[in-house]
């Protein structure tokens, strides 16, 4: 009996250090490529395109984080990615909450093909469309301009906002909000005064993820920005990944930049995300 | 009791005031750009992008006889099954892992959500660069360890090139299968566990009677979903390859972005949009219907 339980006790031992070589070798695979974007980011460009370059530079050159915002506008792409990202969230959230707030709380002709719509349009990337909302931008003079890509991304956001914001509505119980109208509110004030308040960590990790969503976007940009002072950072940095030489150096030291602020939201909301997106995806 | 009295009329319509602003949102940014590129698709269309009146399905068999589209397809079909087999495996296998209770999780969450956050296009930038030959980062970490003396080349072939591509494509999608599968998990009641370890259950039955069924929802609501971006997944062929050599390693969207905004063929990119969507119509129909079917449950 003791020589059995000490048996069980070795093998439980075993996985678990078995768990934690896996886990970290899983981290540090995880973390190659920005380990690799740092330690490129702080060579000199001679030593990155040497044959016998080592992993580490020989000398940390920090002045590339400095050069890069001289060598190109980055402060320009920062802003514009700044823009484009919290227009895209206003609007997607304007259009979204009244809409996933219809279809959590009201029953109406047309629901079940309203929901199979925002499904369905999920399907559509708009790099598939891309020839189309071309025309579409062509039309309201927007190719070229901040705006049409904040209503491009809030668009194909929609499907998103909804599904996780009917998700949020749906658990809360609508009896509050009762009690409310009763009190003399209108519908719209018993959304803005009693759900919006509860349904706050929802509406956060919905206006997070969109945000990201909005900042990593990067095919429609690409397609139809062509001013060098109207791109977002996912389309400007590649000024220094030229036809003939690429900067690699300055491609990565800006392309931390870029990632940083993003993983770190991200990071805050990965939980709430996670749980929101299968729970909207279950209840239809 | 009743607070307010709205006239009937009102009642009826009021669902759809609240609806309005994201009907008319997605209708002008995204159905109108689906009816655009129908149109087009059927559309003899000049150089300069004017339509020139109807063309009947010359564009599709323009697209279809091509030497280059039946490549194309293949590697789409290739790219995309791989991509999302391989990554749903190993996402729910990660996921498994993490469901343990160690120090260090929190750190370990934190990290595997890098890819995920992370723009493709910067991603797929640093593979390009780890995977040069002459320069590369997986030369020089393979040299410093002794594990090679001179440089490999990584990429002899475009085949080679796409696998790359490929195991980019993967390593970027793990992370979404991994925190689905896992919220999955840590959603299903230990006591099914303690059930089964009285009943003398070891860890391959309980994985295959209890979690496996249980978390089968949340990993089919991320495989669709996978399905549908990593078949229009762009930025990172686009990065490393641009599709070359030669279409070798081109897939769908890549493929229809030369056509439309390289070569002038509008008309042809439009029928091309119009075979993936097809193509994606019936996944997503299949999904659909199980979706709606189980809110009705």
């Amino acid at each position: 009996m003791m020589v059995e339980s000490r048996r069980i006790n070795r093998k439980k031992a075993l996985l678990r250090i078995l768990l934690y070589f896996v886990v970290f070798d899983i981290c540090l695979f995880t973390l190659y490529p920005y380990f690799v974007m740092l330690t490129t980011a702080l060579k000199s460009r001679p030593e990155i395109f040497s044959m016998n370059g080592k992993i580490f530079p020989i000398q940390a050159v920090w002045s590339n984080f400095v050069d890069i915002w001289q060598k190109a506008p980055m402060a320009k792409y920062m802003l514009n990615s700044m823009v484009i990202a919290t227009g895209s969230t206003i609007i997607a959230m304007l259009c979204g909450i009244p809409a996933a707030y219809a279809l959590a709380r009201m029953k109406f002709k047309g629901q079940t093909a309203f929901l199979g719509f925002i499904i369905v349009s999920q399907m559509f990337a708009p790099v598939v469309l891309l020839i189309g909302i071309y025309k579409v931008m062509q039309f309201f003079k927007l190719t070229d301009s901040l705006l049409g890509l904040i209503f491009i991304n809030a668009a194909f956001n929609q499907a998103f906002t909804i599904w996780l914001l009917r998700g949020t509505f749906l658990s809360i119980s609508p009896e509050m909000e009762q009690a409310a109208t009763i009190d003399g509110c209108n519908r719209v004030q018993a959304l803005l005064r009693v759900l919006l308040p509860v349904a706050a960590p929802g509406i956060v990790t919905t206006l997070i993820f969109i945000f990201i969503n909005a900042w990593n976007e990067y095919t429609v940009a690409l397609c139809l920005i062509s001013s060098d002072t109207l791109k977002p950072l996912t389309v400007g940095i590649n000024i220094f990944n030229g036809y003939n030489m690429i900067e690699w150096q300055y491609l990565f030291a800006a392309s931390l930049f870029a990632i940083m602020p993003v993983v770190i939201l991200f990071m805050s909301i990965e939980k709430n995300l996670t749980s929101g997106l299968t729970a909207g995806g279950v209840k239809g | 009791m009743k607070p307010k009295k709205h006239s009937p009329l009102l009642n009826r319509t009021e669902p759809y005031l609240w609806i309005l602003p994201s009907v008319l949102l997605m209708s002008i940014f995204i159905i109108v750009p689906i009816g655009c590129v129908f149109y087009m698709a059927f559309s003899k269309i000049s150089k300069a992008g004017i339509v020139k009146g109807f063309n009947g399905i010359e564009n599709f068999s323009k697209v279809l006889g091509s030497k280059a589209f039946s490549v194309v397809l293949s590697n789409t079909l290739v790219w995309t099954v791989v991509v999302v087999g391989l990554s749903t495996v190993l996402g729910f296998i990660l996921a498994l892992l993490l469901n343990n209770k160690f120090k260090g999780r929190k750190i370990a969450r934190a990290i595997i959500v890098f890819p995920w956050a992370t723009t493709l296009v910067i991603q797929a930038c640093a593979w390009k660069f780890i995977i040069d030959t002459d320069y590369g980062a997986l030369n020089t970490l393979l040299k410093s360890l002794g594990i090679i003396s001179s440089n490999v080349n990584w990429t002899p072939t475009p085949g080679a090139y796409f696998a790359w591509e490929i195991a980019c494509g993967i390593f970027v999608t793990i992370p979404f299968v991994c925190f689905t599968a896992l919220s999955g998990l840590q959603s299903i009641d230990n006591s099914f566990y303690e059930a089964a370890t009285v009943d003398g259950g070891n860890y391959w039955q309980q994985l295959f009677h209890i979690t496996l069924p249980l978390v089968k929802p949340s990993l089919t609501v991320a495989t669709v979903l996978n399905i549908i971006y990593v078949f229009n997944s762009f930025p990172i062929v686009w990065t490393i390859t641009k599709g070359d050599p030669a279409n070798r390693t081109d897939t769908l969207v890549t493929y229809l972005y030369k056509l439309a905004f390289y070569n002038g063929k509008q008309g042809e990119a439009a029928a091309v949009s119009v075979i993936g969507f097809l193509i994606l119509l019936v996944c997503a129909s299949l999904y659909m219907v199980s979706a709606l079917k189980k809110g009705d449950e």
